[in-house]
């Protein structure tokens, strides 16, 4: 029985090639100068194109305050005349709860004013909690909920 | 309730007027033509309100001035305009959430020349109402308030005591 012939590997005739350790620099598409020139100029035209944006919109904001202010007077008037109608109510309806109580005076602690330096006839407005106190529990969350929200 | 009957608060009656029952878009709408009709009203409410510290008693008239004149302002309107204003009014109620006035230029545009032909009132510049401005009024001046006087307040020395400068200095670099 004939057996095959055994054969060493080795390198081919002539030895190896050498290492190529030379530099392949990546393809260049666009220059350092030209990549900054480009920046620049894109961003240039980008600030010019928000600047242009925020001189409109600002002008919308200002446009709308300048409309709540217009009407803020007609607004706070009319609160103002409702806000007096409610103290004179609660007033009157504290003086009425309280009728029967001995030595109680409305809008005094032990017949002694809450506020003993002011000027005499010095409006304080009450905190809310007295303001809507003879009112429901819904009526003052109410408005808290819309103080919130603002 | 600290507001107790010593305090004068005006009557129910003293109070009520007729007032401007119209919704938030439409006020919105109106707001530069309204405050150009009555700006010499809402001025002077709001320097009273200012004068006075922000009481609400003290400046009564000038609230009901401004009342008055804002209705009289969408009477005449409603007269002349009220067509171009509807259209206005519900195209920024409902163009947006917060009542922008952006999305309805040409529906302005419209309205602006109804009120510059029949009432001869032109659309201020978008910041007038936003600007600090000057108001001319007749009315007084409140009177700024006492200074307190104590009777048993400690007797400050005479101007003409005589003064030393410090010996040893003062408390800051430049004394």
């Amino acid at each position: 029985m004939a057996t095959a012939a055994r054969k060493q590997d080795g390198p081919p005739p002539g030895g190896y090639k050498p290492l190529d350790f030379s530099r392949v620099p990546a393809r260049s598409v666009i220059g350092a100068k030209s990549l900054i020139a480009g920046y620049l100029a894109m961003s240039g035209a980008a600030f010019y194109l928000y600047f242009q944006n925020y001189k409109k919109i600002h002008r919308d904001d200002v446009e709308v305050r300048s409309s709540m202010m217009a009407i803020t007077p007609l607004l706070m008037a009319e609160h103002d005349r409702e806000y007096l109608k409610q103290l004179r109510r609660n007033r009157d309806e504290e003086a009425k709860l309280m009728a029967n109580v001995k030595g109680w005076e409305t809008g005094k602690y032990k017949g002694e004013p809450i506020f003993k330096t002011l000027p005499p006839d010095t409006l304080v407005k009450p905190i809310p909690l007295e303001y809507f106190a003879h009112g429901t529990m819904d009526n003052y969350q109410d408005w808290d909920n819309i103080l919130l929200w603002q | 309730m600290v507001v107790s009957h010593d305090i004068t608060l005006p009557t129910e009656e003293e109070l009520t007027v007729q007032e401007v029952n119209v919704s938030s878009s439409v006020l919105r709408s109106a707001a530069f033509h309204l405050g150009k009709y009555c700006e010499f009203a809402n001025d002077e409410f709001m320097l009273c309100r200012t004068e006075n510290n922000g009481d609400p008693r003290k400046c009564l008239k000038e609230g009901k001035e401004v009342t008055r004149c804002s209705l009289e302002f969408f009477q005449k309107m409603k007269k002349v305009c009220r067509q171009q204003f509807e259209s206005y009014a519900e195209c920024v109620d409902k163009s947006s959430c917060n009542f922008q006035f952006k999305p309805c230029r040409k529906s302005q545009g419209v309205y602006d020349q109804c009120m510059l032909d029949n009432m001869g009132l032109e659309r201020p510049h978008w910041g007038y109402f936003s600007k600090a401005k000057i108001h001319d009024t007749k009315r007084p001046k409140p009177p700024p308030p006492e200074i307190q006087v104590y009777p048993d307040a400690t007797p400050a020395l005479p101007d003409d005591y005589p003064r030393h400068p410090n010996k040893y200095g003062g408390y800051y670099a430049h004394q």
